[in-house]
């Protein structure tokens, strides 16, 4: 073999594998398999080569299937239904009438009660009504695999040119940039956000929780503020951003001492923190409301507690519980920067999920053209009737009963059966 | 009485199917619609359980404080709907086991599909009744959303409709090696297959794609590879092979049973494994 005429069969047969349906299947297969193991064993699997790389395929495979496939589909759509084709269906039934009777009023009513309203026409003397249904059909799987397209290419959007981060506010908190998930690294809103109010409300119980709501101020420099209200379900989009209301904690008040200076802090559960004006971090590890500790014999309960992790200047980090009803511990704690439990349970704090993503109304249109497609192809199969009458040398009508739906069996079984029913010339007065 | 009227419901299901085994040994047709008749009943007597709980939910909810304006008890009507939790997901389950069978596949129900539908209800209910804790729950917040209805709706009747395709997948596995008489012919059960598969794929991809719509507005992601999406999405990728199997490359019979079967093993993984196995978004269910 030359090597001038071996890459066209190398394309043919790569447009051979990406056309095929046995590529389809094992590609649907194997995402399966791999999802799978994603669930099971390998969490980061849908982020590995190893699932883009068949989603990639699958891609191809899609659009491969729809160049080849829809030019044929749109030709076969575009092919009208004539009293030719109509002759060359299969025949479901033959009727005689009496000399004098016209059946053509009966015929044409029969088909518009039975199927819809028929075409008429004349080839060679004989009448034929025509009925036609589902001639869309063969374009449901591409408007379904267009759609898949649509969202595929959304996520490939979303993933490229889409952000998306965190955002912890303290009451009365403003904040100007979020936490980017992807970088690690803090990114600039382009406005301000002030955390107004926060609310949780519970049920009865006391435990669940009913709502929470965030009320927020946003401000973009140089124009008037805007209030709004971030819940669960009801997101908030701002700029370029959207803020949707993820979940909330505690914090409390510590009160840091470190030689003559004494300042408050305020201290979300779980956020390491930098000490105002000092090197030093810390990080509050849990909450206790009444902490229960052994002592020698008994247990002995020791009231508001906060376990807290402090970075200080030796570089690796202490845990110290501090107490509230013990404040003279503190000058057992290793410094320079001390502290003393003020209350537990002032605040809370508001976590918002920050996103933006261009992707999702790709997304949402590949969504919505799903509906029409699934409609074509599974609920509108395709049927073709016919009817055709021809008078005979006396004047008497003869008719015969023409149609086929090969996808439609039951359906096209039951509209037969009636049909030939409604023309029979017995059964009519 | 709720609970009562569902243990009648569970009864009414096991008689129908218990009738329907007759009438596939007796000639006589009354059996057969004796055991249809059961079958309507315990729907009718589940819709009104459902619809009972429906509204208890839904005046626990209001309170007793003063009435709200009438926009926002739709809004509580819609949110309160009984498909929040386990017991109320199986429940549902159960009623759209016969739903479907009576309304899409009524010319088929007999013999031993009608025993398969009125059994198969009758161990979702059963099991509900008896190993689930049936006390309604308050709502968390990221429950309270339209999307709630429409999602689980769609996602059950799905579930059901892969349900019924197992049952005529097994049986068609089953005629090829056992006494054929009494078992549906193999041409039906084949049609059956690709039927109950047509309407599951439609209702789990409506279910899906309301799903990551929901998620989109309680999140901000519509899809974060949470273990429930991950194998619903598994299941659809069995169900989309076995459409593509059947309709381009023309498989029939034993091939796409065996792929009805797995689509199913994947459903039950999808509904009962997934919660009870692998933490995610969707464990608020147990």
């Amino acid at each position: 073999m030359s090597a001038s005429d071996s890459p066209p069969t190398l394309l043919a047969s790569l447009w051979e594998l990406l056309t095929s349906i046995r590529f389809t299947i094992f590609l649907l297969l194997a995402l399966a398999l791999e999802s799978i193991i994603g669930t099971l064993r390998y969490q980061g699997i849908y982020y590995t080569p190893w699932f883009l790389a068949p989603v990639m395929a699958l891609t191809l495979n899609l659009l491969a299937c729809l160049v080849k496939g829809l030019p044929r589909a749109m030709r076969r759509v575009l092919q009208p239904f004539t009293g030719e084709q109509a002759l060359a269906l299969p025949e479901r039934g033959r009727f005689a009438w009496p000399a004098g009777a016209d059946p053509r009023p009966m015929v044409a009513a029969a088909l518009r009660q039975e199927l819809g309203r028929p075409r008429q026409g004349q080839l060679d003397g004989r009448e034929i009504y025509l009925y036609e249904r589902g001639r869309l059909r063969p374009l449901g799987p591409y408007v379904v695999h267009l759609a898949l397209l649509l969202i595929l290419l959304g996520a490939l959007i979303g993933k490229y040119w889409g952000v998306e981060g965190s955002l912890m506010l303290l009451r009365g908190e403003t904040a100007t940039d979020f936490q980017n998930i992807q970088t690690g690294k803090p990114q600039p809103l382009g406005f301000q956000v002030r955390l107004d109010n926060f609310q949780v409300q519970y049920y009865q119980d006391g435990r669940t929780p009913r709502e929470f709501r965030s009320d927020l101020t946003l401000l973009r420099p140089g124009e008037k503020p805007e209030t709004a209200v971030c819940r669960v379900n009801d997101p908030v989009t701002f700029g370029r951003f959207t803020l949707y209301q993820a979940s909330y904690g505690r914090s409390i008040l510590l009160q840091v001492k470190n030689g003559e200076n004494t300042q408050v802090l305020e201290a979300p559960v779980g956020r390491t923190m930098q000490i105002p004006g000092r090197e030093s971090r810390v990080k509050v590890l849990e909450v206790e409301e009444n902490l229960q500790m052994p002592m020698q014999t008994e247990m002995r309960a020791l009231g508001p507690a906060a376990k807290i992790a402090y970075l200080g200047g030796s570089g690796h980090a202490q845990v110290i519980w501090v107490l509230k009803n013990y404040p003279q511990m503190v000058e057992r704690q290793p410094g320079p920067d001390r502290f003393t439990l003020l209350n537990l349970s002032p605040d809370y704090f508001s976590v918002f999920q920050v996103k933006r993503d261009p992707g999702v109304w790709w997304v949402y249109s590949g969504f919505i053209l799903l509906l029409p497609g699934f409609f074509l192809a599974f609920c509108r199969l395709p049927q073709r009737w016919a009817v055709v009458l021809q008078q005979g040398k006396k004047g008497q009508w003869e008719g015969r009963l023409l149609g086929a739906g090969p996808r439609a069996r039951e359906s096209f079984a039951a509209h037969q059966e009636r049909l030939l029913a409604r023309l029979d010339p017995g059964a009519n007065p | 009485m709720i609970s009562s009227v569902l243990g009648v419901v569970t009864l009414a299901y096991l008689l129908a199917g218990l009738l329907f085994l007759v009438a596939a040994f007796s000639p006589s047709p009354r059996c057969r619609s004796l055991a249809g008749g059961f079958l309507w009943a315990g729907l009718a007597g589940q819709t009104l359980a459902i619809l009972g709980r429906w509204t208890q939910s839904y005046l626990g909810a209001l309170g007793p404080g003063p009435s709200p304006a009438l926009l926002e008890k739709i809004r509580l009507v819609v949110h309160q709907a009984p498909l929040s939790n386990f017991y109320e997901s199986l429940v549902f389950f159960s009623w759209c086991v016969p739903f479907l069978g009576l309304v899409a596949f009524r010319p088929y129900l007999q013999n031993y599909l009608g025993i398969l539908v009125a059994w198969l209800a009758c161990l979702l209910l059963a099991y509900a009744s008896l190993g689930v804790d049936s006390a309604i729950r308050p709502l968390m917040p990221a429950l309270k959303s339209n999307w709630l209805l429409v999602h689980v709706v769609t996602c059950f009747l799905g579930y059901a409709a892969f349900g019924l395709g197992f049952g005529a997948g097994a049986l068609y596995l089953w005629q090829g090696r056992r006494f054929r008489s009494r078992l549906p012919d193999l041409p039906l059960l084949d049609r059956l297959i690709y039927q109950t598969t047509t309407v599951g794929f439609l209702f789990l991809t409506l279910g899906i794609l309301t799903g990551a719509v929901w998620a989109e507005t309680a999140w901000g992601r519509y899809w974060s590879w949470d273990p429930k999406e991950t194998w619903s999405l598994i299941t659809w990728f069995i169900y989309a092979t076995l459409l593509h199997a059947r309709l381009v490359k023309g498989w029939q019979g034993r091939r796409t049973a065996w792929l009805a079967v797995a689509g199913f093993l994947a459903v039950l993984f999808t509904y009962f494994g997934v919660s009870f196995l692998l933490p995610g978004l969707h464990s608020y269910l147990t």
